[in-house]
């Protein structure tokens, strides 16, 4: 860490124990002893935050110097001469290891943290077996109040790891130390029970057992159980993590500090476990009887129930009266197989998932200007740059490691962030320009910043110049619009854009960011190119950019979308006409050469008894598509529905023949992140009861509807050389240690494509539906997978609908009131929430609970619907 | 005369207890009583401890102040501090109690020697008065706790909680809170502590004098730290990330505060009276546009942008304070109509009438002689005719005169030269001031004193007589005299000449018959505490004012402050004083009566007495070195009506780092009375 910023990259060359190292200035003493493999002893030092230097025990004499210093946070001075042991600093540190534990319990027999506790270790270390001091007890209280996390403040050594990961990495600020003296403690700030994020990045920092989990407590003993690398499987941000289990069964999920992701996590990545331990998991296969009873099937049963009803299909309406719908839950491995099931062994391309929804049509367009789908970098990059952009996002709420990253970036890195959603969300505190646009507006609102950045001058005139073909095109879409025009319809002033135009393009390196708000706008084509006309104009897709990133609310739909889970493409994005031939012959197949139908067109092809089979793999179709009730039609009129998932979801309970598949914890293989990072993990554990694997069920099903004796036998490894060799996409070799695959790099280097677009005018406003009502994700739950969860439920149980101050009051409602929500075509209603988040006339539901079936008023993939609300 | 009767202050020790025949004369800079009236008997601090009475009880004493220490400031973030003064005050308590043994007191050198780790210096320096009682008083603290009676006690104990830089800044900033705060990245909490004495943050930010940064402990070990960009860091942060202001003024109340001038004290005072829910209104003679007093008339907008002052006035007018333009005082109201307007009054019309200068022709209004600095300034900020032609000559040495010069290019002026009777390096104005004009090409002529101004058959001025100065022995402010050496008269061809070389108030608004005192340096009398030391003088101020005033006038219900109160001195000055008027305006609305507390009057003992001491050794390694804030470098920025801020301020990498470099130099100070 340079000190002025005008220092230029020098070093330093010191001792330390008689050994010469040279490390850059700024470096502090603790790191370049470290670099001499000397490891100082430290209890509060955390690298990922700002410096403490509360234990004290990472004192170490400098020649010339008459006190100790702490390593932890002095920096080294070219020619110091630095000592790490001595009898003197052993005395310091052992003396303060005994005031230390003046009044700490000695409750380690009944503390979560034995066996990991850094104080238990230390004390050993340093072999602190007595103690020559006392003091009177000052009791503080244990705060067993806290929803997921207790707070034990006896044990707390202070050494405010919790407070700085809460403030610096989440930006919760949750929590703080409190009080003075010997009372001090680690508190909430307000001092009432938790309400943050609940990400337990502070359990997971904390040293000692003052901060432990509540659902782990007593689970067990640390060392007793199995620890298993993974990959998160709710967001698309993929963080390493950690799987605790024992007797079969994840009890925690904790994640390193040396880890990709720095050892932080979201509430999904650390408490969503407990939906893989649901009592609603699926532990049998399910056969529908021919009284509309679901009953409990033997595998063999349900599956050959499958394959004789789908062969019987196929022989009366042909493959294309089989459809099927993917998910971005599934690995890579099982997408590639179950698109392979279809179009090679069903012999339809009838394939498609809830990506259609926004973020499929949104790579396709990026591909078509960018020639690659997904992020340009791994989101690390976003830390680098001198300004983030992020439109149309709730960034926690979508993908909470972006947000972390963001977080960096702004508070770390002096990064301006410029924040453009309809509403206010918990990354604005961090935000030099909010520009909070009309729901709907989105493409206005981009179209508006492109226009300012052009109008102040500021766009990357070198990458345009040197990169970029049709910019004209860019600027005859934003000749054609005036500021009056944008403002009048978005809501955000020229003031207001061009401010924010020059906090864009201040120094060069831009991220942009795009989220959900976007790619499921009513006028998704034109926000979409307009986003990414920014992306170009801003350089932030040339070599020296910070990247574009576009996000996802699940983990694997980039790699669902790579291995071919849609109509269009063959795996690795082939066309039929280029690449059919080579599938065929490796798959010993005839794939259709036509791209099939769409979500939109299944569902029609449903309802016109063109499709009389659906295969559905990890989706809840009934909560996730637009139109509830035409949905609910379609699929019972289905001949054969088949649904392959973890939970007997509603759309389950409809089916034919129900399959329980496995977790990401009880699988292996591989995850592709927005980011395109291709992450390879094994199973923690067995599957539950009689629940399989995906893969395993989609080559047992291959195996029975057309038996190809190459997919049977084939390893993993095999199916990983046929997934790189067929897509071109994924090389076999992964930087990553541990992996297998990884995706080819993207192609930066090309031409970027400007391409025109032109906002469609908002739909007229409807005086008897004045509300526009978004659906969209919160913080602590993700897609409808965590609804399952015990943990996530405990702190966000049920659905409320949002609105604002000034309209709770002109309607005579207030928090906790009942509020029936009416669209065009249905009602529902839910418990109203009050918030200064929102604007006027913006509602907002979240998206994820099952129960509040919001898509009974949606017409539409947009997440926005005009309603009237009204106290119920 | 009080007499020292043990002391260790300064690591000296000093013990009169025992002595046969004449005692050690010693005499420290504290007041005989600490309010005028009790006896100050013991001080206890970072440095020692004084005895002035021998019946003061010393166990009891020390074991109090270890106890204030660990349970009232004691941050509780290292191990030494938190724990080692935890037990240090369960010991020294067990002493009292009669529950420690003998064995126990050989423990505070021993936790003493480990507190030297603290991470910063409150425990550790309230370590030091501590071992000197227990080692110099040890046979009373053996024999309390070999006593079982019943002590009752007798002893009334003060403390203050300050720091080195804290004790300079004239409005008590609590400098090592805020700094840390941004050392954890919490830059709106910073500003929060940083709004509890200084409301005008964004100015005091770029413009002060940083007084504190010379009393900066960090300075013992390498350079200061940045303490006033830091400041600027925090105040910036708000306003670029769109942060709403946190304050909530308090219900409303009925009792109305008048006050004179929207300059640094007024606002002060308003803000601060304003939290607490009364409704104030300041009465501004100039128009709308132009509030801040001297900050707005005084500091070119290259040093002080306009927006961002204009923004803290505005988040003092949100807090309900309504400034009325346009009306100055005594002309468009009299203060008897706005006496009777009000509840209180408060008086902070500041220093704005230009000194003459005492040269030959400066009364004959000749053209191109300006009226003075301040009135220069004034006009051009306002954008009205200045009267400046293209070569301008300013007289004087300080940050005015250097503001003139430099505005003087920045107004079109082809030469801007500026006059001064004595050398560079004794110029009143900051150094970075001077060196600021130096780089925008401003001549200067140093040692040189004007001595007649020549002008043509027009009455306009062509140019100023001048005399060279030789430097002869020290006057009373010690720096040599400058004096005239005969037959150096030259002339210096100008076609404007600014006198810049100081201001007093106007205080011509005030009736002779309201019973308001006005001093012969045409400063208001406010009342005070009387403070004398043992030889019975006055204790004052380095203005040369009674040290603890607590700024009411001899007119009840009229209270005054700021450079008309001080004299013309510095804006945190001003908000230091107006702060302490709004809590004494307060004291007299609520409960009828002018005082200062013991806090109030700590404050001033402490910096009578100084925290900051420059011979102190502080062992630390120096590796860290001060950040700078960029500028803007060239004669361009000086270029025609170019008023773009020069000063960038820090990013908040660099003060994140910045703030790491501080000491946090807390200590306790304790008086028995």
């Amino acid at each position: 860490m340079a000190h002025t910023e005008s220092s230029e990259n020098t070093t330093a060359t010191l001792t330390i124990d008689g050994r010469q190292v040279t490390v850059p200035e700024g470096t502090t003493i603790l790191a370049a002893a470290a670099e001499l493999g000397i490891k100082i002893p430290t209890l509060c030092w955390l690298e990922k935050v700002s410096t403490t230097g509360a234990c004290r025990i990472c004192v170490v004499e400098v020649e010339g110097v008459d006190r100790p210093m702490t390593a932890c946070n002095t920096p080294v001075k070219a020619g110091i001469n630095v000592t790490t042991t001595s009898p003197r600093l052993e005395q310091i540190r052992r003396k303060t290891m005994e005031l230390l534990l003046v009044n700490h319990p000695l409750d380690c027999p009944v503390c979560d943290a034995a066996g990991e506790c850094d104080l238990q270790d230390t004390c050993y270390g340093l072999h602190v077996d007595r103690n020559e001091y006392g003091a009177d007890l000052e009791a503080t209280p244990i705060r067993y109040d806290w929803p997921l996390i207790e707070n034990c403040t006896t044990r707390c050594i202070m050494c405010e790891k919790c407070a700085k990961v809460c403030h610096e990495i989440v930006g919760a600020d949750a929590i703080e130390v409190k009080n003075r003296g010997e009372c001090a403690i680690i508190d909430t700030t307000d001092g009432k029970p938790l309400d943050c994020d609940f990400c337990g990045n502070c359990v997971n920092a904390c040293p000692t057992g003052t901060l432990i989990s509540k659902p782990f407590k007593f689970r067990g003993r640390p060392w007793t159980f199995t620890v298993t690398p993974g990959i998160c499987a709710f967001c698309s941000s993929g963080c390493q993590i950690e799987y605790h289990s024992r007797d079969g069964r994840i009890e925690r999920v904790t994640s390193s500090d040396v880890g990709f992701n720095r050892g932080n996590l979201c509430i999904n990545g650390r408490f969503g476990y407990s939906a893989f331990n649901s009592s609603g998991r699926l532990t049998t296969p399910l056969l529908k009887h021919s009284d509309d009873t679901q009953q409990k099937a033997g595998w063999g049963q349900a599956l050959s129930a499958v394959a004789l009803k789908l062969k019987e299909i196929l022989t009366a309406s042909g493959p294309n009266s089989v459809a099927g719908i993917g998910s971005g839950r599934l690995t890579n491995e099982e997408s590639y197989l179950f698109q392979k099931f279809l179009r090679g062994a069903v012999g339809t391309n009838n394939i498609d998932s809830e990506a259609r929804l926004g973020y499929f049509p949104a790579q396709v367009i990026q591909h078509e200007m960018l020639g690659y789908s997904g992020a340009t970098y791994a989101m690390d990059a976003i830390e680098q740059a001198s300004a983030v952009v992020v439109i149309g996002a709730d960034l926690k709420g979508e993908s909470a490691g972006f947000a972390y990253r963001v977080i960096q970036a702004a508070t770390k890195n002096n990064a301006k962030l410029v924040l453009a959603t309809s509403r206010a969300t918990s990354m604005n505190k961090f935000a030099n320009a909010f520009l909070q646009y009309r729901p709907t507006s989105e493409a206005w609102l981009v179209a508006g910043l492109n226009k300012a950045i052009l109008a102040e001058g500021v766009e990357n005139k070198t990458f345009i110049g040197s990169n970029t073909k049709e910019a004209a095109t860019l600027a005859a879409s934003v000749d054609a619009l005036s500021f009056d025009q944008i403002s009048a319809v978005c809501g955000v002033t020229e003031t207001e854009l061009r401010e924010a135009a020059r906090l864009i393009v201040g120094n060069g390196r831009t991220a942009v960011i795009y989220g959900s708000e976007v790619m499921r706008s009513a006028d998704s084509a034109a926000a979409v190119t307009a986003t990414i006309d920014l992306a170009i104009l801003t350089g932030a897709v040339g070599v020296d950019g910070g990247g574009i990133y576009p996000l996802d609310e699940k983990n694997n739909t980039q790699g669902m979308l790579d291995m071919g889970v849609c109509p269009e493409y063959l795996p690795g994005y082939h066309s039929y006409v280029h690449g059919a031939a080579r599938f065929n012959e490796a798959w010993k197949a005839a794939i259709p050469t036509t791209p099939g139908k769409n979500l939109f067109q299944i569902m029609a092809g449903i309802e016109s008894g063109e499709i009389k089979a659906l295969f559905v793999v990890g989706s809840d179709l009934l909560h996730s598509l637009p139109d509830r009730n035409r949905v609910m039609k379609a699929l019972q009129k289905l001949e054969l529905l088949v649904v392959q998932d973890l939970y007997l979801t509603e759309t389950a309970r409809l089916a034919h023949v129900v399959l329980p598949a496995a977790t990401a914890a009880e699988k292996g293989g591989s995850f592709t992140t927005v980011d395109n990072r291709v992450q390879c993990f094994s199973a923690a554990v067995a599957p539950a009861a009689e629940a399989r694997s995906d893969a395993r069920i989609l080559t047992k099903l291959h195996d029975l509807v057309a038996p190809v004796a190459a997919i049977a036998a084939a390893s993993p490894t095999d199916l990983q050389h046929e997934i790189a060799t067929l897509t071109g996409l994924y090389n076999e070799v992964c930087d990553h240690e541990g992996c297998r695959m990884g995706r080819a790099k993207n192609r930066i280097g090309q031409p970027a494509l400007f391409k025109a677009f032109a906002p469609a005018p908002l739909a007229a406003h409807d005086a008897g539906r004045p509300f526009t009502l978004q659906i969209g994700p919160i913080l602590r739950h993700n897609g409808s997978y965590t609804t399952w969860s015990e943990n996530n439920l405990a702190v966000a149980g049920q659905a409320y609908v949002e609105i604002c101050t000034r309209d709770a009051a002109t309607a005579g409602i207030t928090t906790g009131d009942s509020v029936k929500i009416t669209s065009g075509i249905g009602s529902i209603t839910l418990a109203a929430r009050v918030s200064d988040d929102l604007q006027p006339g913006l509602a907002f539901v979240p998206a994820h609970f099952r129960e509040a079936r919001v898509n009974q008023l949606t017409t539409a993939a947009t997440g926005a619907v005009a309603v009237k609300l009204e106290k119920a | 005369m009080a007499q020292v009767v043990f002391s260790t202050w300064g690591r000296e020790v000093v013990d009169n207890r025992n002595v046969s025949g004449e005692p050690q004369a010693v005499s420290f800079k504290l007041p005989v009583a600490f309010d005028g009236e009790r006896p100050l008997r013991a001080f206890m601090g970072w440095d020692g401890i004084i005895l002035f009475d021998k019946d003061v009880d010393v166990p009891a004493m020390t074991a109090e102040y270890m106890k204030r220490v660990q349970t009232l400031y004691c941050c509780g973030k290292c191990t030494p501090g938190k724990k080692g003064t935890k037990v240090l005050t369960d010991l020294l308590q067990g002493v009292l109690a009669g529950t420690a043994k003998e064995a126990d007191l050989d423990k505070v050198a021993d936790l003493t020697d480990l507190l030297l780790n603290c991470k910063c210096t409150l425990c550790q320096s309230a370590t030091v008065p501590v071992l000197d009682a227990v080692r110099h008083y040890r046979a009373d603290f053996v024999a309390r706790l070999n006593d079982r009676r019943e002590h009752t006690a007798a002893d009334e104990y003060i403390h203050k909680i300050t720091a080195p830089c804290m004790d300079k800044c004239p409005s008590h900033i609590d400098i090592p809170h805020y700094i840390e705060a941004i050392k954890n990245y919490q830059f709106a909490e910073s500003l929060t502590t940083i709004r509890e004495s200084m409301p005008l943050p964004s100015v005091c930010g770029r413009v002060c004098p940083h007084p504190c940064e010379t009393a900066c402990r960090r300075k013992n070990v390498d350079d200061s730290i940045n303490i006033m960009v830091l400041k600027r860091t925090a105040s910036d942060y708000e306003w670029q990330h769109k942060i709403t202001p946190p304050m909530q003024p308090k219900p409303r109340k009925s009792k109305s505060i008048g006050i004179v001038g929207a300059g640094p004290a007024g606002l002060a005072a308003a803000y601060y009276l304003a939290l607490e829910g009364y409704p104030c209104t300041i009465y501004e003679a100039l128009p709308e546009g132009f509030g801040g007093g001297m900050i707005a008339v005084g500091i070119p907008a290259y040093r002080m942008p306009r927006n961002l002052l204009q923004r803290d006035i505005d988040i003092i007018q949100a807090m309900g304070v309504e400034i009325v333009y346009d009306c100055r005082v005594g002309k468009d109201i009299s203060l008897p109509d706005l006496k009777k307007k009000h509840d209180a009054v408060f008086l902070a019309p500041g220093a704005h009438r230009s000194k003459p200068m005492g040269v030959e022709g400066e009364d004959k209004g000749y053209k191109g002689f300006l009226p003075g600095g301040i009135d220069f300034l004034r006009e051009a900020y306002m954008g009205r005719p200045t009267g400046m032609g293209k070569k301008v000559c300013v007289v004087g040495g300080g940050n005015t005169a250097i503001d003139c010069v430099r505005v003087a290019l920045r107004e079109g002026a082809e030469e801007s030269v500026l006059v001064y009777r004595r050398s560079r390096k004794e110029m009143p104005a900051d150094v970075w001031e001077v060196d600021g004009a130096d780089e925008e090409g401003v001549k200067f002529e140093f040692q040189v004193l004007p001595t007649k101004i020549i002008v043509n058959d027009k009455n306009e001025v062509t140019g100023v007589e001048c005399v060279r100065m030789a430097l002869g022995e020290p006057d009373a402010s010690g720096r040599r005299r400058p004096e005239p050496m005969p037959g150096s008269e030259f002339i210096i061809e100008c076609d404007t000449v600014i006198p810049a070389i100081g201001q007093d108030p106007d205080l011509g608004f005030i009736p002779p018959d309201m019973g308001i005192d006005i001093t012969k340096w045409n400063t208001v009398v406010t009342k005070y505490v009387p403070l004398k030391d043992a030889a019975g003088k006055d204790l004052k101020d380095g203005m040369g004012n009674m040290l603890s005033r607590s700024l009411i006038t001899d007119c009840d219900g009229v209270f005054a402050g700021g450079d008309a109160e001080i004299g013309p001195l510095t804006v945190v000055a001003c908000v230091g004083n107006a702060h302490r008027a709004a809590t004494v305006i307060q004291r007299w609305l609520e409960e009828g009566k002018v005082y200062l507390s013991s806090d109030d009057i700590f404050d001033d003992l402490l910096t009578y007495l100084g925290v900051y001491d420059k011979n102190e050794k502080v062992a630390w390694l120096d590796s860290a070195s001060r950040a700078n804030q960029k500028e803007v470098h060239g004669k361009q920025r000086a270029s025609l009506k170019n008023y773009n801020e020069v000063e960038l301020g820090f990013s908040d990498s660099t003060a994140q780092a910045e703030a790491d470099r501080c000491l946090r130099c807390y200590r306790m100070a304790m008086v028995t009375v």
